[in-house]
């Protein structure tokens, strides 16, 4: 009945593409990969399928800089005409700020190791910005836990002004179903699960329904495009850049693909509502995800969500990320490479001097209040990473990030 | 596996450190609240032993258990963990009301809106047909910060009264108390015994019977001591004030 075939991933080679087909030799590949994706990105207009390809092909986009390019390519943002920094209004009378408040200060595990504790607790306090005004931008959505696993990973890669102007376009398409009032439309995406495991492997599929499980296991999964049950980061980039290049019901196919190669612990396992959640729930931390990743597409274009949904219980109500989805991915299609949109924003009156005009650089900065929020840590630090995240904008931000590592000593000699 | 993930852990604490046999009896308890009250620490150090030193927000519902002896009988005690939001309240935890044989209420001493939001619990699990015929505690967290309390002792005993719980004030952080005694059970793990009193009410299947705080004080009630070392089920249940 099995009719996904389980290959093996081999060690160093390039292993599956994502139509299941193409093998590519491992050294050259990286390279050629970054040959492919530099000529995608100056194309005019951008090349965004060979973006989306290389994006969900093994290695994803293979370094953070490039992603920091890519990223906003594949949602359609356009990164010299940013969102400004949030005010300090943005916390004011918010419905959502204490939920926020309260799960972005238990995030820590989401932040690198060896961050120091003050240069987190800027981030955070980012964070909690970045997520409230998205949803002040956006008053039909509405905040869920897991919502900031989502929002941290952008920040991580893309600094403040990137992460909103993203998670605005990811929380109105690929989100939007998470984001209604109730959690109704999340269980509709759900209830997509077990009709792929059905299709694969129906002994599976009746032992699971059999011991009830349910697919509350892979709620966190789903919501959180896995950010939240990872434990390495470079995992969760690895996937994010998967589904930021794929539609928005990929994560609930590659749900599919785990439990499907986790079958024979999942058949062994007393058929019981509780031992089956718990196998299920913990997600093992050494997955082989290139080979999951590929698995997930041939699921996806085997079984596609339109086939799906003839089902009876797909069909009680509509998901607005799969209805926009189209329309969203034709917005992608006419984007200028970044060295045109710079001249173009340049010409149309710079958004720095936008910016300039409503806030003093300095204040926006270095807010006082926050500064004597966070207490006694590194001030030079503090001041380092406003000051690169507000005023020089995600790029150099992002250069700091990567080249050095974090240490405090290095960023106070930038500045 | 991250420390505020899921875990079976098994203490060398209590016996049971081998798996159980087929027909270990299982007790399904589960722990609601309001977000932040400190669920998922309160259910991490009974299963683990410790305070965990970093939680994550609980999406939807964690799975917990253990394995106790009571009276030489070896029970598992699993413990679903849920998520506070009220989002995941209605569609998605509803599956984990099913089967419960007890209901743990926590609530945070330092945030009387965790302590206000009770009846709206108390209220979803009449909806989950669990009344009050499935055993009840109400657990006050966090005691430890004994400077910033909201909720003070006779108004929780009021209301614990009110609704024929159990009540029991407890820190999930430092549950040994700060050595006055003022919540600890001398050296044994406060949270533990409360979790071990819910199972010795279930394993006695007796109901639940409670002593009368003395009037005017408003005592809460506190686990009798000696009640880790097993003895019978029903008089553990049965509290002492303080
Ligand atoms: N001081 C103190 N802090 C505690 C105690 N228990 C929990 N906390 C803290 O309270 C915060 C919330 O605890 P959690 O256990 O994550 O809360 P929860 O009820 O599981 O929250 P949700 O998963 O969002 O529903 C964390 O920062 C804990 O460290 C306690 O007994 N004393
Ligand atoms: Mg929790």
């Amino acid at each position: 009945m099995k009719r996904l075939t389980r290959k093996k991933q081999s060690a160093g080679g390039f292993g599956v593409s994502e139509n299941g087909s193409a093998t590519r030799e491992p050294d050259c590949g990286r390279k050629q990969k970054l040959a492919e994706i530099h000529q995608a990105l100056i194309s005019d207009p951008v090349d965004i399928e060979t973006l989306r390809r290389t994006a969900a092909s093994k290695g994803g986009l293979l370094t953070d800089e490039l992603r920091r390019k890519v990223w906003p390519k594949l949602l359609n943002v356009n990164v010299y005409d940013l969102p400004h920094k949030p005010g300090r209004d943005v916390r004011e009378n918010h419905k959502d700020y204490n939920q926020v408040l309260l799960d972005v200060r238990r995030s820590m595990k989401r932040f690198p190791k060896g961050m120091p504790a003050a240069e987190r607790a800027v981030l955070q306090e980012q964070l909690i910005d970045i997520i409230l005004e998205v949803l002040k931008r956006n008053p039909q959505l509405h905040y869920y836990q897991g919502y900031h696993d989502v929002a941290v990973t952008l920040l991580l890669v893309v600094g403040e002004r990137m992460a909103i102007a993203m998670l605005d376009t990811l929380s109105n398409y690929h989100l939007r179903d998470f984001m209604d009032p109730t959690m109704d439309s999340t269980k509709h995406i759900l209830n997509y699960l077990m009709p792929i495991l059905e299709q694969v492997d129906v002994e599976l599929h009746d032992f699971m329904i059999r011991a009830e499980v349910g697919t509350i296991f892979a709620l966190s999964w789903l919501i959180t495009w896995y950010g939240h049950v990872l434990s390495q980061f470079k995992h969760t980039l690895r996937l994010y850049d998967f589904f930021l290049a794929s539609h928005p019901l990929m994560p609930i196919y590659l749900s599919a693909t785990i439990v499907l190669h986790r079958e024979r612990e999942v058949k062994q396992t007393e058929c019981d509502m509780a031992m089956v959640h718990h196998l299920l729930s913990r997600i093992p931390q050494d997955l082989p995800y290139e080979l999951l990743i590929a698995q997930s597409q041939e699921l996806f274009s085997q079984y596609p969500p339109s086939l799906l949904a003839k089902r009876a219980a797909l069909q009680s109500r509509k998901s607005l990320s799969i209805s926009t989805f189209q329309v969203f991915q034709l917005s992608t299609l006419h984007q200028r490479p970044d060295s045109v949109l710079q001249r173009l924003t340049k010409a149309q009156g710079s958004t720095t001097s936008r910016h300039a005009s409503r806030h003093s650089g300095l204040e926006v900065a270095l807010p006082r209040d926050r500064g004597q929020l966070w207490g006694q840590g590194n001030r030079m630090v503090k001041m380092a990473v406003w000051g690169l995240s507000a005023t020089l904008g995600a790029a150099v931000f992002a250069v700091a990030q990567t080249a050095l590592d974090w240490g405090p000593d290095v960023l106070q000699q930038l500045f | 596996m991250a420390e505020g993930g899921l875990s079976v852990e098994f203490p060398g604490s209590l016996k049971s450190s081998t798996l159980p046999p087929p027909r270990t009896r299982i007790f399904k308890i589960i722990v609601i609240g309001d977000s932040g009250v400190g669920k998922t620490c309160l259910t991490y150090r009974f299963s683990a032993g410790k305070f965990p030193e970093k939680t994550e927000a609980t999406i939807a519902v964690d799975f917990r258990e253990r394995l106790v002896e009571i009276d030489g009988e070896n029970i598992k005690i699993q413990l679903w963990d849920t998520a506070g939001q009220e989002r995941f309240r209605k569609s998605m935890v509803q599956h984990y009301y099913r089967n419960v044989h007890a209901v743990v209420f926590v609530y945070d001493v330092t945030n009387a809106a965790s302590f206000r939001s009770l009846p709206a619990w108390i209220e979803e699990c009449k909806q989950h047909a669990l009344g009050t015929e499935v055993p009840r505690i109400l657990v006050g967290n966090k005691c430890d910060l004994q400077d910033s309390i909201q909720v003070g002792t006779d108004v929780a005993q009021q209301f614990a009264d009110a609704h024929s719980m159990p009540l029991f004030e407890t820190s999930a952080k430092n549950p040994n108390g700060q050595g006055d005694g003022s919540f600890g059970g001398g050296n044994s793990d406060h949270v533990e015994a409360i979790f071990m009193t819910v199972a010795h009410k279930l394993k006695s299947q007796k109901p639940l019977v409670l002593s009368q705080p003395p009037v005017g004080s408003g005592g809460t009630i506190n686990l009798s001591r000696g009640m880790n070392g097993g003895g019978d089920g029903a008089r553990s249940w049965g509290c002492s004030s303080c």
